[in-house]
Parts: C-alpha cells; structure tokens; sequence
C-alpha cells in the first residue's frame, strides 16, 4: 500500500504520530493528483488522439502542444451554472454525479499503479470487490434516469440497465475463470501468477469477452448506447450541466484507465517482462490498452441496443463458460 | 402523349377543354374526381400541385408525370376565393402535402382530406400569406406564436 | 394490463434530425408505433419573395433553398427564367453549368454519407467525408469566390469564366475523392461489418410507397426504378456524356447509401468528360440585369442532388415573377417517411431518417 510505503519512508524522520497524520496526508494529496491528472491528461490523450485519426489538430492553443486545454476546461466546467429542471426528483438528480465518481474513483484506487506496493487501497478479493462496483452502476444510472423526469433519460436508463446486465455476466464468468487459472481472487497475486505465462495464453477467448464486456460495462463508445448523442441526445445525463456532467465525465475517463489497468493486470502478465523493469512493462501495456480502447471509438459505428443483447447473450456469454469449461477440465487434468 | 390528352378529352367533351401547350383546362371542378381517376391509368405521380391567386379565382395547376418516361400532363381548373375543391389524397396519396401546402399559404379548402391543418406555418397564424389580397396587418406584425405565462 | 407507450418528441432541435425537423413518436419499449412528421420551422416565404423581386434578384434566395446543393438550384431557376424568356444560352456556358453541377452534386453527398456515418455514432466519418468536400469547396470558391452559396449563375450564363488551369485542379481533387471512396470509406462503411448490420435489412421503401409519394431521386433508385432526368430528359449537356443511372434493388437504408457513393463514383467519370470536350466562347450573354418576361408558364425540372426538384414559373409580362412554385424532392421524401418508420427501432429511426437525405431549407421553402 502506497501509505505503507510513505510510512516507513518518512519514519526516520517523524515520530510515530506526526508520521502517521503526514503520511496519511500525503497519502490523500496523491489520490487528490491521480484523480484529478487522470482525467485531465486521459481527455488530452483522447482528444489529440481522436483529432489526428480524424486529420485534425486536436487542442493546439492553450500549452505545448495544449497540453493545458483540458485544465482550462475544467476550470470552465467549474464555474458553469448549474441548470436545473425544475421538475426532476432533486435527491437523486443531485446524489448520482457524485456517488457514480466516487465509485469510479475507488475503482482506481483499488488497483495496483505498476509494482504490488503501488496501491492506494489493498484488500484480499480485490477483483470481487471490483465486479460489485462494475455492478452496482446500472443501479446509480436508473435512478439517475428516472429522477430526471425525462424520456430520453429513461429511455437511456433502460438500455443501460440492460446492456449492462447483461455484460456483467459475461463479466463475471471471465473473473470466475481468472480466479480458477490463478487460484486467487487478488489482483497482485493474479500477477505475479502470470510472472511465466500469461493469462491470454490459457484464455484466449476471455480475454476478448473481457475486452468486449468492459467496454460495454463502462459504456464506452462504440457501446455508449445509453448516452448516444446521436439518438437520445445525452441518454440519461440529458439534464445535467455544469459539473455534474463534468463528474461523470471524468468518471468515464478514470474506468477508462480502471479497465485497461484491469486487463494488463488480468490479461497481459501486469508487470511482468524481460529487460525493463517491471513499472515500465505496465505502463507500456496500459498504454497501448488504452490506446486501442480510444481507437475503437473514433473508428467504429454503434450498433443497435437489441444486436449489441444478442451479440451479449449470444455470442460472449457461452463463450466465456465454453472457455471457463475448457479450463477446469484443463486443471484436473 | 398527345394520344392520351386526346383520350381524356373525348371521354369528359364537355368538362374539358384543350389549353395553350398541351395543358387541359378542367371547366367543370365537379367532374376533378372522375379525371384524375382516369389521369391515374398513364401517370402514376402527382409532380407538383401549384396553386395561383388570380383574384378572384384560385388557378389550380395539377402537374402529373410518370415514373417512366419524360411526358408531362398539366391539369388547369379555377375556383372562386371562398369555393371549395374535391381532394384527390385518395388516388394520388402524394397530394396529402401539398393540399395542405395550398391549404396552408392560400386557405383552399379541400373536400375530403383527411387531415386538412396547416403545414408550413404555425396553426393559429392569421391569414393566408400568398394570396395577392395578403396585406401585413398589425396583428401580424405583433404575432410572436408564443403564449408565454409568466 | 395494456401498457402505454411513451410519446417521444424527436426535434426540432435534435442533433440527429439534420435540421429543423420534427418527429412524435409512439414508442412500446423500443419500436416504434407509428411517427409523425412535422415540418415547417425553417419556412422562411421563398415563394412570396419571389413575387416580391426581380428574376436575377432571386438568386441568392435560391442558394439557401437546399444549403449543401446550391448550385443545383442556382441553375434550376437560371434555366426556368431563360426557358420563360425563350433565350438560348452558349454551349460554354451549358458545359460551365453541368460540370458546377456534378461538383455540387458529389459535395451533397459527401455531406450526406458523413452525416450518415455520424447518426451510426462514427464522428471520425463525418470529418473524413468534410475533409474530402472541402477540396471541392476551395474549387468552387476560386471559381465562383462563394462556398456555400456562391451567387454563381445568373440569367443568360455565369457570372465568372473558369480560370486559368482549374481543370487539371478539378481532376486533381476527383482523383483523390475518387481514392478515399474506393479505398477508406469502404473499410469504414459499405465494407465494414458494424456498418452493415445496421443498414442492412431496416427502413425498407418498397416502389408501392416510393410511387404513391411520388419519391424521386436517389431514394428512389435504391428501389430500383431506374429514372434519371439527366438521362430521361436531357437537360445542359447530358445528352453529350456517357454515364450509367445507378440502381439498386434492396430498397433499404444500405441501398440508398450506396447509390449515393456510387453517384458520386459516376458524377466523377461525368465531370472528366465535360472537362475534356469544353468548347470555347463566352460565358455568358448580354441579357439586361432587370428584364421583362413574356407571360405564360414554364414549367422546368431538373435532376438534383436529392430528387427532381422543379420550378414553376408563372409570368405576366412584368419585372417580376406573378408566381413560382417550388418542388422540392425532400419534401415528397418527407411524406413517405412515416410510412417507412412504422415499426421499426428506435435507434433506427434515426437513421432511417439520415438515410432520406432531408434538407429543410428546401423542405420548408
């Protein structure tokens, strides 16, 4: 845990007390720079990246290269007025910006950053852990949906509430046969189970299940059918404005990392490889995750809620139980 | 398509009359019905429905083309301002619009229609603004089509 | 219990309905019962601005008729005077025209197969598809010195004689639009397999509606009527140029896709005939600024981008037109529609919508 690191880092120079409340600190100034650099240099990426496949600049102005545009958006998106209907249901309008962020921040926080100290929060099931807060959104966004008394909100909602159930199944069976190849249900133990072979080797097919139903799962383009701006406009966040909507964008951007750090970890050995050492091989890996991530989105159409069901039902959850089958009868063996 | 325009005109002699470049003039608008009927047989789109204001008479071209070949039949019949006229949205289904349209710009009435409203413009606008007789009057100068409650 | 659906108001501002359109929609779960169209909100008078102008005056009314296909227009109400007036207009001048035309004719599409791509939720298509219109758009601002609505007809010719060596900068830029469609945008659409299980098989227009709502154009053709006026009724320079009417027989949202690239395919090998065989002379000839026209009707229909659009002049012998009536092809397209929505998803209604290339500055008039 990076706390723990921080603790006996500065434990030559405090006391036990002071060390505690410093370390503790510096601990939530760390978390307070992840959150907030995540999103805001992910959107950088996103953004330059999108604009050079579509042979645009992308942000030029603001910075090198605008490297600072998504700060000045952001401090833009601060001080937007809020706008409110003012026939939605103000308890749930208000809770969901921050109860869904604050479920996408801990996702992150509950994974490792490059090394099995770098962790912000470490417990024995992690990975279930992270299956219950991947479940628990479908909840948040119908609530949303419907505390905002709106119908392309609800239409939104329902579609996420299906797509989503939907992919966690198939979700579900991936971490089940990741828990059986690697005997745990731990993250960092899942690593360094993969320090020979990687997971992607034995299981192939979940791997691609995983990679589909993620996206799916964090809704991202080009399964962002609750929010497609083409169809429902903004699906379920339709009313909301200002930083509320920015909330939810940033959370978008951290399960974007949250996922891509999840397969590396999952899928891709996490920080294992030869050569370098073994935070440069993640980041490495994460990278390029998350760059074929972006570059589904700006290349891909969507398709429509009732194939994307079929091609859920249909197609990845057998598969994932075909290949979780296979590798049962591959341990026993 | 000369054949055909002397076809139709043998068979209504005295509800048509041939007009200047091959358009047949309707003299009788209660017989509109029964020609466009007969219209249909050769051509099978209603082109273009073009209304003109000659007061005091509404001119009611009906254009009809085919979706073979270039022929052209232009069916010409007037009305009085305050008459009312058959719709033919039951043979040609494409004249629902644009008897509406007419409707709309030039306040004809059609006999039939299912669904007579305005198109073009909103529904409580005043007056019909392509007839010749069309003056902006303050009401219309005032109309903001909004019935704002504040 | 008999569940009631949702009444959705799709529009007017919506950024999927192209415009100013509006649609109600009965929705169960995510079909749609039936829909609604509702038109009008971009109605700005252009039949009684006519009455109100002189015929050269009109112009540049008619280019915000159908903003992504001016030219189109500009040269249906120059021809619709000049065939009221009874004046004969140079060959350079009827090449000049046909090749503007063609040139607006590949940009409409362009413009439409991006917005297309964009209503499947695929941005980066929309900017690919401007990106390639934009080297059409710079050829037509040195030519005519507008883009949009570049104001370049006038009655009895053009405003502007081509200038010097457009032509090879013309084939330059329809060899590279020529090459992104072969190559890009079938990896990105009408080879790719996201694209097609969305287009495939949805918003079928069988020839029964298309004829009944006398549908004309591309639409059309995607039903597999074969009728072109360039070719059945030729217009300009036509009937001098060796082109095929592109048809398919699906009649669905794919089929009217793909006549549109194709037409732009065939609007290429078109503009290279014209270019090739311009004979010389003036482009325009001396027809006063403010003129007469003899009384009578004219009737002119031309093929645009989006259907057979027609004008309706009724003259009286004065300055200015007694009366002019507007076809607009997207207007009848309009019409049909909610026949072709009925029963289909949601998400498709979409682009069962893009799919009729609606422009509501030539709906509303």
């Amino acid at each position: 845990m990076i706390f723990n690191e921080i603790y006996s880092m500065l434990a030559y120079y405090l006391p036990p007390k002071a060390n505690l409340i410093a370390s503790a600190l510096a601990t939530f100034v760390l978390i307070l720079i992840v959150l907030i650099a995540t999103p805001i240099i992910l959107g950088w990426v996103d953004r330059k990246f999108s604009a050079r496949i579509q042979s645009r600049y992308g942000p030029i102005y603001v910075g090198k290269f605008g490297l600072l545009q998504n700060f000045a958006d952001v401090i833009k998106l601060m001080g937007k007025n809020f706008v409110t209907n003012q026939y939605v249901d103000r308890f749930s309008y208000n809770l969901i910006p921050i109860l869904s962020s604050a479920l996408s921040f801990l996702l992150i926080a509950l994974l490792p950053f490059g090394a099995p100290s770098l962790t912000f929060i470490s417990l024995p099931y992690n990975l279930l852990f992270i299956y219950i807060l991947l479940a628990f959104s479908p909840l948040l966004i119908i609530i949303a949906s419907w505390g905002e008394n709106n119908k392309f909100a609800v239409l939104g909602g329902f579609r996420s509430a299906a797509q989503i159930t939907t992919y966690e199944l198939a979700l579900i069976v991936t971490f089940i046969s990741i828990g059986i190849v690697n005997g745990s249900y731990d993250i960092i133990n899942v690593i360094a189970s993969q320090s020979l072979i990687w997971n992607i080797i034995y299981l192939p097919l979940t791997a691609v299940v995983f990679f589909i139903g993620s996206i799916a799962v964090i809704e991202r383009a080009p399964f962002d059918l609750p929010e497609s701006s083409q169809e429902l406009q903004a699906g379920w966040r339709i009313e909301y404005s200002g930083l509320k909507y920015g909330l939810f964008m940033i959370g978008d951007y951290v399960k974007l990392l949250a996922v891509s750090i999840l397969f590396v970890s999952l899928f891709l050995g996490g920080w294992s490889g030869a050569f370098l050492p073994g935070i440069i091989w993640f980041w490495i890996k994460t990278v390029v995750a998350l760059m074929f991530l972006m570059s589904l989105r700006w290349s891909l159409g969507r398709p429509r809620i009732d194939q994307l069901l079929s091609i859920g039902w249909k197609w990845l959850l057998p598969l994932s139980v075909i290949n979780l089958i296979i590798v049962e009868v591959m341990m026993l063996i | 398509m000369n054949d055909f325009t002397d076809k139709l005109l043998k068979a209504f002699p005295n509800g048509l009359k041939a007009s200047d470049g091959g358009t047949i003039e309707l003299t009788d608008k209660k017989k509109l019905l029964k020609v466009v009927e007969r219209v249909r047989k050769n051509f099978d789109i209603l082109f273009m429905l073009t209304v003109v204001d000659r007061p005091p008479n509404f001119e009611l071209n009906y254009v009809f083309s085919k979706y073979e070949g270039r022929d052209i039949l232009i069916l010409r019949t007037l009305i009085k301002h305050e008459e009312s006229i058959d719709s033919i949205t039951n043979l040609f289904p494409s004249a629902d619009w644009e008897e509406r349209e007419a409707y709309d710009l030039f306040g004809i009435k059609f006999d039939g229609h299912p669904n007579l409203k305005r198109i073009l413009l909103p529904e409580d606008w005043p007056g019909h603004p392509l007839r010749k007789d069309f003056v902006v009057t303050d009401e219309i100068k005032n109309w903001t089509g909004l019935d704002l409650k504040f | 219990m008999e569940g009631r659906g949702i009444e959705l108001n799709i529009g007017p501002v919506h950024p999927a309905t192209h415009g100013v359109l509006k649609l109600v929609a009965d929705i169960e779960g995510d079909t749609v019962k039936n829909a609604k169209v509702e038109i009008g909100f971009l109605h700005r008078g252009k039949e009684k601005i006519a009455e109100l102008r002189y015929f050269n005056s009109y112009f540049p009314i008619v280019d915000k008729l159908d903003y992504v296909g001016a030219l189109n227009w500009e040269i249906l109400w120059a021809s619709t005077v000049e065939k009221a007036m009874n004046l004969e207009i140079n060959d350079r001048v009827k090449y000049i025209r046909a090749v503007m035309a063609e040139i607006q004719r590949i940009m409409s599409h362009l413009v439409y197969i991006g917005s297309f791509g964009q209503d499947l939720g695929n941005l980066t298509f929309f900017i690919w598809a401007l990106r390639e219109r934009e080297l059409l758009m710079d050829i037509v601002e040195e030519i005519s010195g507008g883009r949009l609505a570049p104001m370049y007809n006038r009655v009895g010719g053009v405003f502007y004689d081509f200038t010097d060596g457009i032509a090879d900068k013309i084939n330059t830029a329809l060899s590279k639009i020529e090459e992104k469609v072969k190559k890009e945008y079938r990896a990105m659409t009408y080879e790719n397999s996201l694209f097609i299980m969305r287009s495939k098989g949805i918003g079928i227009m069988g020839q029964k509606v298309i004829k009944e709502n006398g549908v004309t154009g591309p639409n059309m053709r995607a039903s597999g009527i074969k009728r072109d006026l360039r070719k059945d009724e030729p217009y300009l320079v036509y009937d001098k140029v060796d082109f095929e009417i592109i048809t398919e027989n699906d009649s669905d949202v794919y089929a009217r896709f793909m006549v549109r690239v194709r037409e732009i395919l065939e609007s290429i090998k078109i503009i290279r005939q014209l270019l090739k065989d311009m004979p010389k002379g003036d482009a325009k000839i001396s027809a006063p600024w403010i003129m007469k026209v003899p009384a009578g009707y004219t009737l002119v229909r031309h093929e645009m981008s989006k259907g057979e659009g027609a004008m309706f002049l009724v003259t009286d012998g004065g300055l200015k037109p007694y009366r002019l009536k507007i076809r607009s092809p997207s207007f009848y397209s309009l019409q049909a529609l909610p026949l072709v929505l009925e029963g289909c998803k949601v998400a498709d209604a979409f682009v069962i919508t893009a799919s009729m290339d609606p422009v509501m500055g030539e709906v509303d008039r």
